[in-house]
């Protein structure tokens, strides 16, 4: 895993500072049905390439991030702010 | 009625301060602490920490998109921060943290080699200069960290990691002390 997450707030930081939430996934809406549900709650591809998850910079910003991984090289493609806009994107 | 006295007393009351050539550690008075929140990339937002501080340079300090903490070494009663607190715009919000944090000076030439084995900031002069804040680990302790001078730096820290942090402090300072 990669050991410095490019945090869009305060830079490049180590993956001591961050809690690893898991996969980004899209919300399902409520009257989804049973099977939609229990894709989103359990069942998780294990891809091997790029990968967005949620990271919270636990002892930082304390911001919820998406950050996109490299399951394979563990490169990290960029990362950004769940709640601000997508203009706060970066690249390491 | 508890059957001892609460004494309430500084949390590194205990502790002896490092003067050194090239380093020295320091408790700072327990003033008074306020954390600061509003809506992140609000326009309005950056200017309304400031009608609470003292005016003191580096009283403002970032600590987060939207948040910033605003310290002094005066205490402030409950009536005064409550007072304060009316004087905020809608979507802001202060809390009183002034019981709940604890500050450290470190100071001298070499304080960069210091913090430089608990923290991954970048602390050069060019990359961390002075105003500047943020919040990351050292060791295992997440600190809020500002350098108030080129070879300043004021540590915030939860009052019951302070004891912990100034030990590992301690240990980090000894080579230079």
């Amino acid at each position: 895993m990669a050991s410095l997450v490019p945090c869009p707030h305060c830079g490049a930081r180590p993956k001591e500072e961050f809690t690893i939430k898991g996969a980004a996934l899209a919300r399902p809406t409520p009257d989804a049905g049973t099977e939609a549900w229990m894709d989103y709650v359990y069942l998780r591809d294990n891809p091997r390439g790029l990968y967005e998850e949620y990271w919270h910079h636990t002892s930082g910003c304390r911001r919820w991030l998406v950050v996109t991984r490299d399951t394979a090289t563990h490169d990290i493609e960029h990362s950004r702010d769940v709640a601000l806009s997508q203009l706060t994107d970066i690249r390491p | 009625m508890s059957d001892f006295r609460l004494v309430s007393k500084p949390a590194l009351s205990d502790r002896t301060p490092i003067v050194g050539k090239h380093i020295s550690l320091e408790a700072l008075p327990e003033g008074h602490v306020i954390l600061v929140m509003g809506k992140p990339g609000a326009p309005a937002a950056e200017t309304q920490p400031v009608s609470l501080s003292d005016g003191q340079p580096n009283a403002v300090r970032t600590a987060g998109p939207g948040q910033w903490l605003v310290v002094g070494d005066q205490p402030r009663t409950q009536k005064e921060i409550e007072a304060l607190f009316t004087e905020l715009g809608a979507d802001i919000y202060g809390v009183d943290q002034s019981a709940g944090r604890v500050r450290i000076l470190v100071h001298g030439t070499m304080v960069e080699r210091v913090l430089g084995k608990g923290t991954s900031v970048d602390l050069a002069a060019t990359s961390f200069p002075v105003g500047s804040a943020t919040v990351t680990l050292i060791g295992h302790i997440a600190t809020h960290m500002t350098r108030t001078d080129v070879f300043a730096f004021e540590l915030m820290v939860l009052r019951g990691f302070a004891e912990s942090l100034w030990d590992d402090l301690l240990e980090m300072c000894k080579e230079f002390a």
